[in-house]
């Protein structure tokens, strides 16, 4: 359960791929729904896949034209998602006049990697704590707080 | 959009992916990966309540991702991994279809790019020719 890797090739040049993960308009046509993009490292996006259905992330990487890598979290309005928890990188290499894209998810739900994930974990603890002392809540439902 | 994947499915792996995006929930799977323990047992790794602990069971459970299983009165828990399969699969699946759609988009956006570039070429000029060329 480590990655998911898939790959494609397009012929379309890796410029105008590019633009494809960070350009709103572009995006939008294969994504779903972009709620809010800013395509520079430590800029964030969010998309709504479906109506009920919201992913998130932020832009780790981006260098154009062939390097994008982001975070990716499924998360619902109520959901708790520690940026980070999933890595996408995509890849664009020319190729027969147009362009291979390789796409890797990683971190999908590595178990091993809960400890590396581990700051912020106070903070978290702390709001656990008093969720359950509070009698209230399932583990998602307190994630607003 | 919703034709392309089975809602039950897509249900199903929402469930586990917002199951696992909590940093405590992986740590009980990553716990039970390989023996089977008690509540209490996962609960006194734990620096929070037994309530706590079980709610995250509970999640676990409900996204398909931890067994339960009675011992006379106590209650045993062990990682599904055909739960983070399901999951790995739906991902791998998510991202084949989105590539899918993103060649067919990208391919057509090339083919408007090149028509304007064509047509500025035609146009028979420097000016406003620089179709976004950014090579490194």
């Amino acid at each position: 359960m480590e990655a998911v890797e898939v790959e494609v090739w397009i012929a379309a040049s890796p410029e105008t791929v590019f633009d494809f993960f960070t350009d709103p308009g572009l995006m939008v046509q294969w994504m779903g729904r972009v709620v809010e993009t800013d395509p520079q490292p430590g800029g964030g996006f969010r998309l709504e896949i479906r109506d009920d259905t919201v992913a998130s992330g932020e832009y780790v990487a981006v260098e154009p034209p062939e390097r994008v890598v982001f975070t990716w979290d499924w998360n619902s309005e109520d959901s708790v998602t520690k940026a980070g928890s999933s890595t996408v990188e995509v890849l664009l290499a020319s190729e027969r006049d147009g362009t291979h894209v390789r796409l890797i998810h990683t971190g999908l739900a590595s178990a091993e990697s809960a400890t590396k994930h581990g700051h912020g974990w106070r903070h978290y603890l702390d709001r656990l704590a008093t969720a359950a002392a509070g009698g209230d809540a399932g583990p998602d439902e307190f994630a607003e707080a | 959009m919703k034709a392309e994947l089975a809602n039950a499915e897509l249900e199903q792996v929402d469930l586990a992916a917002r199951a696992i995006a909590e940093p405590r929930r992986r740590q009980i799977l990553a716990l039970v990966r390989d023996e089977e323990l008690s509540a209490g047992e996962i609960a006194a790794h734990f620096d929070v309540s037994r309530p706590a602990v079980s709610q995250h069971l509970t999640v676990l459970r409900g996204a398909g991702l931890l067994n339960e299983r009675r011992e006379g009165t106590s209650r045993l828990y062990r990682a599904r991994p055909e739960g983070l399969a399901d999951l790995r699969d739906f991902m791998n699946g998510f991202w084949t279809e989105r590539l899918e759609r993103l060649k067919l988009a990208a391919e057509l956006e090339q083919q408007r790019r090149n028509k304007r570039g064509k047509r500025r070429d035609d146009g028979g000029g420097g000016r406003g020719r620089g179709v976004d060329r950014r090579k490194p």
